[in-house]
């Protein structure tokens, strides 16, 4: 029996080499069974809209967002959008949020995640409490540090007045100038403790003899630190950080609830003030050009994106 | 146990005093940590157990002087609209919630399996796609999907959100489903194809029972980002009978701007059912999430 299977088995697996993608996709087509759902869904929610704004960016539309009326303009929202004021304004606090967010609450996650490392009593409770900012709903957390901020009855005014720092309470969201470091505190708040569970697994595969020797030969803890224990993180450092600017470049809910982009734009970042174009203004051709641009920067975040996750993939594969 | 002390003791205080630093600083970080963590949660719970009055005072009472449950029993009072809201709010966000998680486990489970065992041509692509699809905000899809749902007749029903929060969880659901399924080792499913089982026989009931941990984990994953979301939830949704809690908070707030104590108990009220999944099912959850980023 086994020299006929082998006899059969030789032509079948030469075969299969030789095949093109269409054969292959053929002989593997229950394999598909498999992804279909999640593709379909996928398909109808996404490809479609993206579709959908491409298209629309290049109309001017009319406020009922009835379609049938909407007029050709050509790239005339784009020009309207790259030549206003407000659009680099807008872009200006997107990068400090986003590059001001994710670094804090990054180096943050990562202290926290050193600290954590070593077992103590108590380890886990204090774990479990500092995730807590990050499950919780970002409405809540917004509803919460504006109560927290309030210029009249705001506790962090009040501990301000009361070590005779200043006269009156300080207007932390209502000012120009403080509006959009306040609300970063509140991001971090909520961020931190991603970055934090995401190193402190990176830290497990740290492995322990390499940091015994180093400190046999003497190296000290910043050293042990930067030359053993900072090498193995870098993989998922990477992979946080990017997540982490991912998410903050696209947050909404926190400036949304807080301020609403105020007060004079200060705290618009791209996504409020698309969403406000949109169904604020009804400018929605505008909005849509807005989009693609938007698209079109996180392609390129999405080459890094790709890159890194990749990476960790093809490590995933070797081994 | 001599030798082994011997060797313990010359190297004990070589390595105590310079991490003995380094522990402090991790000490004091630590407690600074906590402060920032959990003094904006324990000012919420404080204010909520105030009156509306003893809110509104500068300085702020410390300590409540009349610690009232008052706004705890006016949400959960079904018999006042207050109460009737919010709890409807409440029921609505569990049935999305509920109703998203169970699909998404349905539809991810096999399309994870799929990514880390078979090699059909596009799956590196697909993956891909999966992933990006998640970088993308939710605020670029709203217009079309508002357009697309009208198309459906879905504006104003919670399956509009089912929908998209279904579509919206998939990549994180796939990729940690997949992180699991990477790290059962595939001699087992080989075993049982040699015992005589199909492949999808080995799926069920082999690999399924094996990655419980990860579909509980990506079961509470969907659970809270569902029960958070807000943006869909404030777009396709009016009819105050149907909102959800985030955005049912957020617009009953905006018409009783000073009522402090209410929409503090409002926000911890809504917390706590996520809050309480987290804490029992910590071990999943966090393993999930960092099983997709480090190889063991």
């Amino acid at each position: 029996m086994t020299p006929v299977t082998g006899q059969y088995d030789a032509p079948r697996q030469k075969q299969r080499e030789r095949s093109g993608i269409l054969e292959q996709m053929w002989l593997n087509r229950f394999d598909y069974l498999y992804v279909l759902p999640a593709i379909l869904v996928m398909l109808i929610v996404i490809a479609y809209p993206i579709y959908y704004t491409i298209d629309l960016s290049f109309f001017k539309t009319p406020p009922s967002l009835q379609l049938r009326d909407k007029i050709f303009v050509g790239t005339d929202n784009y020009a309207a959008i790259l030549s206003s004021d407000v659009f680099w304004r807008v872009t200006m606090n997107t990068v400090v949020w986003t590059i001001a967010s994710t670094l804090f609450a990054f180096v943050l996650g990562l202290g926290a995640a050193l600290a954590l490392h070593r077992e103590f009593v108590g380890r886990g409770v204090l774990r479990a409490i500092l995730i807590i900012p990050w499950v919780i709903s970002a409405v809540a957390a917004s509803y919460i540090w504006k109560w927290i901020y309030h210029s009249d009855f705001g506790v962090i005014g009040a501990v301000l007045v009361g070590l005779g720092l200043t006269d009156r309470p300080p207007n932390f969201i209502d000012s120009v100038n403080t509006v959009l470091p306040s609300l970063i505190v509140v991001n971090v708040w909520r961020e931190f403790p991603f970055a934090m569970i995401m190193l402190m697994a990176g830290l497990q595969t740290v492995p322990e003899q390499l940091l015994r020797a180093a400190t046999v030969d003497g190296a000290g803890a910043w050293q042990r630190f930067w030359h053993v224990t900072f090498p193995h993180l870098r993989s998922v450092s990477t992979v946080t950080i990017l997540l982490l600017a991912v998410a903050n470049f696209n947050s909404f809910i926190i400036p949304w609830i807080m301020t609403g982009g105020g007060p004079a734009s200060a705290s618009h970042i791209w996504i409020t003030h698309i969403y406000e174009l949109a169904f604020g203004r009804q400018r929605w051709g505008v909005a849509a050009a807005y989009s693609v641009l938007l698209f079109l920067i996180l392609m390129a975040f999405g080459y890094f994106y790709v890159r890194a996750l990749s990476g960790s993939e093809r490590k995933d594969h070797g081994e | 146990m001599t030798a082994v002390t011997n060797i313990a003791v010359p190297k004990a205080p070589k390595s105590r005093k310079p991490i003995d630093g380094w522990r402090w600083v991790g000490r004091i970080f630590l407690v600074l940590m906590l402060l920032y963590t959990a003094v904006p949660m324990i000012w919420m719970l404080l204010t909520s157990i105030k009156s509306g009055f003893a809110a509104m005072q500068f300085p702020p009472q410390w300590w409540p002087d009349e610690p009232t449950l008052a706004s705890y029993q006016k949400l959960l009072d079904p018999n006042n609209s207050v109460g009737q809201d919010f709890l409807r709010f409440f029921w609505n966000s569990l049935f999305v919630s509920t109703a998203t998680t169970v699909l998404s486990v349905a539809v991810a489970v096999p399309a994870a399996y799929a990514f880390s065992r078979f090699s059909f041509p596009g799956r590196r692509f697909l993956f891909f796609s999966v992933l990006l699809r998640n970088m993308f905000p939710a605020v670029i899809f709203l217009v079309p999907l508002f357009i697309l749902m009208r198309l459906l007749g879905l504006v104003n029903t919670h399956g509009s959100l089912i929908l998209t929060y279904l579509t919206f969880g998939l990549p994180l659901a796939i990729w940690l489903l997949r992180g699991f399924y990477d790290n059962i080792p595939i001699q087992l499913e080989q075993a049982a194809r040699i015992d005589g089982a199909t492949r999808f026989q080995a799926f069920v009931l082999i690999v399924m029972p094996l990655s419980v941990p990860g579909i509980i984990a990506t079961a509470i994953y969907s659970f809270i980002g569902a029960w958070n979301e807000y943006i869909f939830a404030y777009t396709f949704l009016n009819k105050n009978e149907q909102l959800t809690l985030p955005v049912g908070i957020q617009r009953f707030f905006s018409e009783n701007t000073t009522d402090f104590p209410g929409l503090m108990a409002a926000s911890f009220m809504m917390s706590v059912p996520v809050v309480v999944l987290f804490l029992l099912l910590q071990r999943y959850f966090v393993r999930a999430l960092t099983e997709g980023a480090v190889k063991h």
